[in-house]
């Protein structure tokens, strides 16, 4: 056993008596014991590398009295470490001394001078430099990472860190790791809001690479991203499970799918918002402050990248705001059906703006309101009274110059211009705003046609799931014990989704209650002598009440599910397939006795 | 050329070379060191090549250092025994004429000491060579550096045979015995340090030797791999005996072409008589030599930045406290010794530890070869037995200061090790002894310095050196070096404060303290060293601005002398910026002909270089043209 | 990376790029090494290469004025190329040679006992020698 094998050594620090493995540093002990040594090059996550010298200690070991760097420096048996001896403090006061006249608006470096009384340095002066030094960017790169994008260059004095010939460095990740590391802020990372380095769901900034998939996730345990992980891409890294005690870190855990046999269905799966990219004329993705309500949603969280402050792209705050409503929707290039959810919706981040910016010009750009429901046409009302300014007229078109000749253009370059035609003035409009929101609508979910196959039920022309009767079965599909709820079958606010998905849960339940199904008396039999395993009755049945048995080679028909269409029995080839009670001799003599 | 295979065929081809060597009766050896070649001993090879075409009774050789440098360039003529110094091509045939078909001395071309002083002709007459005791640089003169041949007619490669039929542990045992100390600069007990390498966890071992000589004014080594190469490797064979190595290699610094050509030649000539390779004489042994060549970075003298430079990577040190016979090169065992440290063991195998330790002291047996450089009367390369004292070294083999001027200081230990004064010249050189005196042994420079030589200056020269050559890794060597030099600078430039002295010694302190490696933290030695000794020259530059050595430019001042001078002009013509100029007849006095402009005067010394008669002189503190003028006679 | 370095005097972009992609190593990391040896160069060097020893005993032997006065007289200073391309002077720390410090290597010939008048001696016959040729109806 390895654990066994380990020495442990005696040492003495600060007068303390302790205990170490063999091989720990004098810093891992210190720690241990809540002695602080100061240091400005060491991070525990990589090697020790004894630049900055700041940790050296007194040691003595045999009598023999020395001066050692406690980061890089194992602790050897019946050693005697002082960590704030006369003679280590006046070395770390020289050394911080030097420090301070090249580096003398770092603020680690001024903090930490300040602590030993050093506040001015006797030594020459030079421009304040931001790096130090320390090479951890340069390690964490290579070590952590794996990425190897910083070096230093040269050497002596004009020693610095940066990348190959000053460039752009081919193996950067953006990880963002060097930046984190620096211990003085030397290191930014650029364009942090350029969509090519946004890794979270929505494109307003970064989440780490770790994190529970949204607040309330169930189970709420987090998950790796592994597009961004830094392990996942470099192989490098793998700091979490070092600092998992629990060892509760998989990085060979995979995607796994789970079968489970049940007795009904419930389809909630949901909408899809609209992608206004597809809508080239409101400029989204193009625009630097053109978002989408649920853009705006993820950012006014206060968990959100902005902690729930409501900004531009430049980080300033908007004082004019644009809503336009029906994207994607009411729409016969896009969706020809409403919403319903959107006039509210954006009633409410009217409301949210109002709140965090008061001053702020906004603008609600409206075909109709659409506000029937409880308290909704109040709600209205009220934003009437917040003084929100509602404009009649879809938005047509924003652009970064005015386009029409009557608008007069602001002077400022980061404006965008909303074009409308306000049809209650009979004119057309165009707003300069700071930022422009757009009330995206409601789609079918990205694999509904997928899942409409899989469950085989039918869809709507508008791609969402078609109920058995739109008044009478509301929540029923075609197939038995197929139940759907919410936006699954069309876009519905979260009052109605949750009426019926109470309502699809309560018929489950009914089926559940029973515990058993009354059959229908007439349903097809395939006669497995006959079967010859074409499957071409798999294809045709409309109700997915037909499986294969592979070992017998038979079509096997689930009676449950069978309506007795008849499809089967007429497109099976070698007449296997027969109806109850609507077998050929019976069919027969039904006409015998008609035709006679 | 078939293997050897046996030591006893070593033996016969042994004699078989020397017989093939005794066949010339007369022998030409050229010194075709670095210096000497620079002095023109390429064209004198070429001369003697072409008058001795055909002649079957001359064996000439361009071989490697002699030592000599200062007169060079040096032929020696054997059996007559005479050398010849500052040869010229155009004494090539009288040479040969007289000196080889008719065994006459030519008397002019002999060393000479001293005003029209004693004539030497022998080579162990000569005063610089008489008092050296040769063992590494022994063959140097006799041999020519691309033979294996020559070196195995005088017993080369003899060691290794009788290493190999051996065991390692007895190997082991003759190094322990002979108490031979690493040549590179510590010190370190080399036997200690094989048998730790040897005893070490690890997989394969690695056998490193460390030519990689940074030191300024230093070139022991590189006289050792051009003359005698051989040497080298024999010893690091026998070490990868002793040891188990598994590889070997030289980490050989660019600036020495000659050496790595001389030292390549050899490796392949090694390998073709079976010293190198595999089963090397029937002993089951495998080892071969790789070179590798440095980068031009001092630091890389230091083992743990020399390993990472042998892997290829930068050479920065790492923290050395697990030694590097665990974990070196690649980190696996590795023994890393100097090349001198390494040409020493075939001799001890040879002779014994026994008469090993019967030269030099008790603690530091044996011979050291030093390079005796500046402003000494005989510069060049000398090998003497430890214990001797700095004042034989520089005044009996020296020949004593350059000019006759007064000795001030000799630097040891190159830019880590430290000044030391004449108070110190009878101390004896060995490991502990310098090192006690604020300098070090280091690998064997020894700079000279006459009262010409300002000693703050040369503190600044280094400590600007060593700000170069540092890695830039850890801080205190870093910035704390960058300041020590800014105040020297500040020093030098007559702004020094009465409180740098003091800062001087608290910053070298630290830097001495919290370096990471061996650079930084012998790197305030020079400073150091020079405070301890020389305190009085540093305050005359910060309190009386005044340079006692005449070298610091801010605070000096060119003049004329007026008795001196002859007005012959010369100084006029080379001064680049026209700062001479000749003084108008009704403001001569004194005899005073020209006169140097102060406040033009560049202070770039061609005057001085020109004057036939000395009259240019230097004054310190700096005074005015006219101040001079009106004071000369005093001044006088 | 030396052999490259002895190839074209300098190291282009590309031939790390090339080095790198040969043995496999990350160009950062190659860049480090570039710039901390002194061999290397990362710029083209003049025609003609001059290289100073200013170690120790020729700097004691006053090599330090041979500098200073290259610098002013003929712009030349360390580690630096001259406009023209013509001259590189280069720093090294002790060639081995210190018996006839200081000295100077012009194109890889040593010369040694070098002073400031033969210094400059030397620059402008190479000079001559440049302007010479192509200047003949100048």
């Amino acid at each position: 056993m390895e654990e066994t094998s380990v020495k442990m050594l005696k040492l003495t620090i600060d007068g303390i008596e302790t205990e170490a493995r063999e091989g720990e540093t004098i810093l891992q002990v210190a720690e241990r014991l809540m002695i602080d040594i100061p240091t400005l090059c060491h991070w525990k996550f990589v090697k020790p590398y004894g630049a900055c010298r700041i940790c050296t200690v007194e040691i003595e070991v045999h009598g023999k009295t020395r001066m050692v760097p406690s980061c890089s420096y194992k602790v050897r048996d019946g050693m005697v470490v002082k960590t704030r001896s006369e003679e280590v403090i006046k070395h770390r006061k020289m050394l911080l001394e030097l420090m301070l006249a090249r580096h003398s608006q770092v603020e680690v470096v001024r903090k930490l001078a300040h602590e030993y009384g050093v506040d001015t340095t006797r030594f020459e002066e030079m421009p304040s430099e931001q790096c130090i030094n320390c090479g951890l960017c340069v390690r964490v790169c290579d070590e952590v990472v794996g990425a190897n994008a910083l070096t230093f260059v040269k050497r002596g004095t004009e020693r610095y860190v940066s990348t190959p010939f000053e460039g752009e460095a081919e193996s950067c990740i953006a990880c963002g790791a060097c930046a984190y590391v620096c211990p003085t802020g030397h290191i930014t990372v650029q364009d942090i809001r350029d969509r090519k380095y946004v890794f979270s769901e929505l494109a307003l900034g970064p989440t780490t690479p770790i994190h529970i998939p949204f607040a309330a996730a169930i189970p709420g345990i987090p998950v790796i991203d592994s597009h961004t992980c830094i392990h996942m891409q470099t192989g490098g890294c793998g700091i979490c499970s070092k600092v998992c005690e629990p060892d509760a870190i998989d990085y060979e855990m995979q995607d796994t799918f789970e079968e489970m046999e049940v007795g009904s269905i419930i389809l909630a799966t949901g909408y899809k918002t609209f992608d206004p990219k597809r809508a080239e004329q409101y400029g989204y993705g193009r625009l630097d402050n053109v978002i989408t309500s649920l853009e705006f949603e993820h950012m006014s969280h206060a968990s959100g990248p902005t902690g729930g402050a409501f900004v531009k792209a430049d980080g300033s705050e908007p004082k004019s705001v644009a809503i336009l409503h029906c994207i994607g929707s009411r729409d016969k290039n896009y969706n020809e059906y409403c919403s319903r959810v959107c006039c509210m919706y954006s009633l409410k981040i009217a409301h949210l703006i109002r709140e965090k910016v008061p001053d702020a010009d906004i603008y609600e750009l409206y075909i109709d309101m659409r506000c029937p429901g409880s308290g909704y046409e109040e709600f209205y009302n009220r934003l009437l009274e917040e003084g929100v300014h509602f404009i009649r007229g879809k938005g047509v078109e924003v652009s970064q110059m005015p386009t029409l000749a009557t608008t007069t253009p602001v002077a400022s370059n980061s404006k965008l211009y909303v074009k409308c035609e306000d049809t209650l003035l009979g004119m057309p409009r165009e707003l300069p705003v700071d930022m422009v929101i757009l009330s995206v609508g409601l789609e079918p979910a990205a694999d509904a046609e997928e899942v409409a196959r899989v469950f085989k039920i039918s869809s709507k022309a508008d791609g969402f799931f078609m109920e058995k009767h739109p008044k009478l079965a509301p929540i029923d599909t075609l197939s038995d014990g197929i139940f759907i709820a919410g936006c699954a079958q069309g876009p519905k606010d979260i009052p109605d989704s949750v009426a019926q998905g109470a309502a699809a849960a309560a018929a489950a339940m009914s089926l559940i209650d029973a515990g058993e199904v009354a059959l229908e008396p007439i349903t097809s039999v395939v006669d497995e002598e006959v079967c010859t395993g074409c499957k071409t009755c798999l294809v045709v049945c409309p109700y997915g009440a037909i499986s294969f048995d592979e070992e017998k080679h038979v079509s096997v028909i689930n009676d449950a599910l069978c309506k007795a269409c008849g499809c089967c029995v007429a497109a099976c080839p070698s007449g296997a397939i027969t109806q109850r009670g609507f077998d050929d001799t019976q069919i027969e003599a039904e006409l015998a006795a008609l035709l006679m | 050329m078939p293997k050897i295979e046996t030591a006893e065929q070593v033996k016969r081809f042994q004699e078989h070379c020397k017989s093939a060597l005794d066949r010339f009766p007369i022998v030409v050896s050229l010194c075709n060191g670095t210096a000497c070649c620079a002095m023109g001993a390429k064209e004198l090879a070429a001369a003697f090549e072409k008058e001795l075409a055909g002649d079957e009774s001359v064996k000439f050789i361009k071989s490697g250092c002699h030592g000599f440098c200062e007169v060079g360039p040096l032929v020696v003529v054997r059996p007559l025994d005479v050398v010849y110094q500052r040869v010229k091509p155009d004494d090539v045939p009288e040479i040969v004429d007289r000196s080889l078909r008719h065994n006459e001395v030519i008397d002019r071309l002999l060393y000479r000491f001293g005003d029209g002083g004693k004539v030497f002709a022998k080579e162990g007459e000569i005063p610089f060579y008489s008092n050296q005791s040769k063992v590494v640089l022994a063959l140097n003169s006799l041999i020519d550096p691309y033979s294996i041949d020559d070196y195995l007619a005088y017993g080369g490669y003899s060691a290794l045979a009788r290493a190999l039929e051996m065991t390692p542990d007895a190997v082991l045992k003759e190094i322990t015995d002979a108490n031979l100390r690493g040549r590179g600069g510590g010190g370190f007990d080399a036997g200690r340090k094989w048998n730790s390498c040897r005893t070490a966890a690890g997989e394969r071992r690695h056998i490193v030797c460390n030519a990689d000589e940074g030191d300024p004014g230093a070139f022991m080594d590189e006289s050792i791999l051009e003359g005698n190469p051989h040497s080298v490797i024999e010893g690091m064979v026998i070490g990868a005996w002793a040891i188990g190595g598994d590889d070997g290699f030289i980490y050989i610094r660019n600036e020495y072409p000659r050496a790595l050509k001389a030292f390549g030649n050899a490796l392949k000539q090694a390998r073709e008589y079976g010293f190198l390779g595999e089963n090397i004489l029937s002993s089951g042994l495998d080892f071969d030599i790789k070179v590798s060549r440095g980068g031009g970075a001092f630091v890389c003298g230091e083992s743990s930045a020399l390993f990472r430079s042998l892997e290829g990577e930068v050479g920065e040190p790492r923290a050395k406290y697990v030694h590097s016979v665990e974990r070196g090169y690649r980190d696996e065992p590795t023994n890393l010794n100097n090349v001198e440290t390494w040409a020493n063991v075939p001799h001890i195998i040879n002779r014994g530890a026994e008469w090993f330790r019967s030269t030099g002291t008790k603690d530091s047996p044996g011979t050291k070869v030093f390079s005796l450089v500046g402003k000494v009367e005989n510069t060049g390369l000398i090998e003497v037995p430890m214990g001797i004292t700095l004042r034989e070294i520089i005044f009996d083999i020296g020949g004593g200061i350059k000019g006759g001027k007064n000795f001030k200081a000799v630097q040891t230990g190159g830019p880590s090790g430290g000044c030391l004064p004449a108070s110190s010249l009878d101390l004896p050189v060995d490991f502990d002894v310098l090192t006690r005196a604020g300098s070090m042994m280091g690998s064997g420079g020894m700079i000279v310095m006459d009262e010409e030589t300002c000693v703050v200056d040369v503190a600044k020269y280094f400590t600007d050196f060593l700000i170069e050559e540092s890695c830039g890794k850890c801080l205190p060597c870093r910035e704390g070096l960058m300041h020590m030099s800014g105040i020297l600078h500040r020093i030098t430039e007559g702004k020094g404060k009465p409180e740098d002295l003091r800062r001087l010694v608290k910053l070298g302190d630290a830097v001495a303290a919290a370096s990471l490696c061996g650079l930084g933290v012998s790197a305030p030695n020079p400073v150091l060293s020079s405070i301890r000794y020389f305190e009085d020259e540093y305050l005359a530059h910060i309190n009386e601005h005044r340079c006692p050595g005449s070298v610091c430019s801010a605070l000096i001042s060119y003049h004329i002398d007026p008795a001196m001078c002859t007005g012959c002009g010369t100084c006029e013509k080379v001064c680049p910026v026209d700062a001479i100029k000749p003084v108008p007849d009704e403001e001569r006095k004194d005899g005073l002909l020209r006169e140097i402009d102060a406040d033009v005067c560049e202070k770039c010394s061609a005057c001085k270089e020109v004057c036939p008669e000395e009259a240019i002189v230097v004054e310190s503190p700096a005074v005015t043209t006219e101040h001079y003028r009106e004071n000369v006679t005093e001044m006088r | 990376m030396l052999a490259v370095q002895e190839k074209y005097n300098w190291l282009p972009s590309e031939a790390l790029d090339y080095v790198s992609r040969r043995l496999n190593v990350r160009k950062p990391r190659i860049y480090h090494i570039a710039t901390f040896y002194k061999v290397f160069s990362l710029a083209p060097r003049g025609k003609h290469i001059l290289q100073l020893c200013m170690g120790t005993a020729c700097h004691v032997r006053g090599a330090k004025l041979i500098a200073d006065a290259m610098a002013r007289q003929h712009g030349l200073q360390f580690g630096k190329t001259t406009d023209d391309g013509l001259f590189t002077l280069e720093r090294v720390n002790c060639l081995g040679a210190c018996a006839i410090g200081p000295i100077l290597v012009v194109d890889g010939e040593y010369k040694g006992n070098m002073t400031t008048n033969r210094a400059n001696a030397i620059i402008k016959r190479l000079k001559r020698e440049e302007t010479g040729g192509e200047g003949g109806n100048a």
